[in-house]
């Protein structure tokens, strides 16, 4: 298992070099001059030289590149051009709304498909299930920042139950801000909920097939017994593996979430870094989303090798 | 194919998504020769008007026609789908059946390059590109293409090794044909069901994508109608016109509706193993 999980860290640590590279290309080699993409071509001579000193654009790639990277392994990564912060400061308070957001999101989002996959399977065939099913094909295909719209009609401009957007700020009004991330969650979560009732109800009906399940049935388990006892606990290892996966780009997913409804996450710090030309905080953010992704899908691999011990032998 | 007809017929799904998508194509069509009125046409008097029998879906901030530029809209978004998905697909399946036909370092360096790619969220990689190129149709497109080249690469690589241990692969080989003849010949053809359903699914993946990336601002530019823009401009006059952000969206969700149960539909009627597989 040692093995199993070394050769998947050394896979990742690979990947996340090499997506350095890229996003090092795509942000500063790319455009040609940075200083000139972040200040725009009507800008004069002196201010253009001064930002390449201040960012060190006048120094070779190489250099630059060893620089970014180790700042990167410092925590250190620079200072912001729009917002004159320290990048890894603006980025930590930024997660302080996307990540209960995409918590949130997650958390609902397995509340509400696990036993809506459960049903499905348990009814497998009927007309409830073909209603579930729909119900998932449907979720999957209607865009979450709409949803997001409808639910602000519904909750904030019809009934006014809920803020139509905004985020007052843990510190001044905790329970406005728990209160303002819930529309944004729920908007959130609709196809995740979709993909993961599919999930839960087709591991299910694999498992239902399975010889263990059918020795429990002879030895005359009941079927609650049956489904709860053994199916389920094997049929949640591919739940866990998608939840996972999902939980990586929730966060990513957040950025349409949080420009509907105004949230200031990093999805918002992203979107406004490119109307600012905020290459800084572009290249850093785009990074850790990138990390946590990877992350997440270690995180996955273990929670596999410890729920079930074929891949361990396999690998 | 009198089989694909005959199961066709019975297959519900199937038949609600080529309904849906001949309604999405047919409303992008009809758009490039009639509009109840013109798309750019600016009437400030006639502004924020509900639905009536003059403007079926009324008018927008600007005073124009919604339902006209809905109809344009799908234009935009099948323009977007197709050529991105049509873009990444010609480079994914390239790619796929060069790692299935080369296998060794070729493989060993796309499934490298395509774990990279599934690395990045697919909303950072638009944004990165439309950061450093700007804001476009055109930026959206390379954008959406280079998520989905992986997608098919992986595809068509699995499908494709399947068929390389093919005992008629395996005697074109023996022949001494040349493994792009083989591949052009036999193993594409043989996959192209496989492709068929992932390039509807991506479709469908692409217009949410489209708009999505419009929504923010970084699709198709003003004044080119656009679904996704046009839920940008309801959602600001919510309070006064609030239906206005209904239509737009109604129309995004019937499309990726359409394409997925269209998607679903292709894998059950022509691939009978899977089908098999879903009996049980």
């Amino acid at each position: 298992m040692i093995e199993f999980l070394s050769r998947r860290l050394v896979a990742a640590l690979v990947t996340l070099v090499l997506a350095t590279v890229v996003v090092f290309a795509v942000v500063e080699v790319l455009p040609g001059d940075p200083a000139l993409v972040m200040l725009g071509t009507d800008a004069r001579p002196d201010t253009l030289a001064a930002l390449r000193a201040q960012y060190g654009f006048d120094q070779p790639l190489s250099v630059r590149y060893f620089h970014w990277i180790g700042g990167l392994l410092r925590f250190d990564l620079g200072a912001s051009h729009a917002y004159g912060t320290p990048v890894a400061k603006l980025i930590g308070d930024r997660l302080a709304v996307t990540l209960p957001l995409a918590g949130l999101a997650l958390g609902w989002a397995l509340l509400v498909a696990v036993p809506l996959g459960v049903f499905a399977a348990w009814r497998h065939g009927r007309a409830s299930d073909w209603g579930v099913r729909g119900f998932t094909q449907i979720g999957i295909s209607i865009p979450n920042f709409w949803f997001g719209i409808v639910l602000v009609l519904i909750f904030a401009v019809t009934w006014q139950i809920f803020p139509a957007g905004g985020f007052p700020g843990w510190a001044q009004d905790a329970p406005r801000s728990l209160l303002s991330l819930v529309l944004p969650a729920v908007a959130l979560s609709l196809s995740e909920i979709a993909i993961l009732t599919r999930v839960t109800r087709s591991a299910l009906l694999d498992t239902l097939r399975e010889d263990y399940v059918r020795t429990a049935r002879a030895k005359g388990a009941s079927e609650g017994r049956v489904l709860f006892g053994h199916a389920l606990r094997n049929a949640l290892i591919p739940v866990t593996t998608v939840a996972g996966l999902i939980a990586g780009f929730l966060v990513a997913g957040a950025v349409i979430i949080e420009s509907v409804f105004r949230l200031p996450g990093v999805g918002q710090l992203v979107y406004d870094s490119i109307n600012n030309r905020d290459l800084a905080v572009i290249k850093n953010v785009v990074i850790l989303f990138t990390i946590l992704v990877l992350a997440v899908n270690l995180l996955v691999d273990l929670a596999y090798a410890l729920l079930d011990p074929r891949p361990r032998v396999t690998a | 194919m009198n089989g694909f007809g005959a199961r066709a017929a019975r297959h519900i799904g199937f038949q609600v998504g080529v309904v849906l998508l001949a309604l999405f194509v047919g409303t992008a069509l009809l758009s490039l020769v009639w509009t109840p009125y013109a798309v750019d046409a600016l009437q400030m008097r006639s502004k924020l008007l509900p639905a009536s029998a003059e403007h079926l879906l009324g008018t927008d901030h600007l005073g124009r026609d919604v339902l006209s530029r809905i109809m344009v809209g799908a234009r935009t978004s099948l323009a977007v789908g197709l050529i991105a998905v049509g873009l990444g697909m010609s480079v994914g399946v390239a790619l796929g059946a060069w790692a299935a036909a080369r296998g060794g370092w070729v493989d060993e360096m796309l499934s490298r390059a395509s774990d990279l790619v599934f690395a990045f969220p697919a909303v950072l990689i638009a944004i990165l590109i439309t950061s450093v190129l700007g804001a476009s149709a055109g930026n959206a497109i390379l954008a959406i293409a280079i998520f989905n080249v992986p997608v098919f690469a992986r595809v068509t690589r699995g499908a494709a090794l399947a068929m390389w241990s093919r005992d008629f692969v395996r005697a074109a080989v023996a022949l001494g044909r040349a493994p792009v003849g083989i591949t052009l010949r036999h193993v594409l053809p043989n996959i192209a069901s496989v492709l068929i359903v992932q390039a509807t699914i991506q479709f469908a993946v692409a217009i949410l994508a489209e708009a999505g990336l419009s929504y923010l601002g970084l699709g198709a530019q003003p004044p080119t109608p656009s679904w996704g823009g046009m839920l940008r401009d309801a959602q600001t006059y919510i309070f006064q016109a609030p239906e206005l952000a209904i239509w737009p969206g109604l129309a995004i969700a019937m499309a990726v509706l359409g394409l997925n149960m269209l998607g679903d539909g292709l894998r059950d009627l022509l691939d009978p193993r899977l089908r098999l597989l879903r009996v049980g």
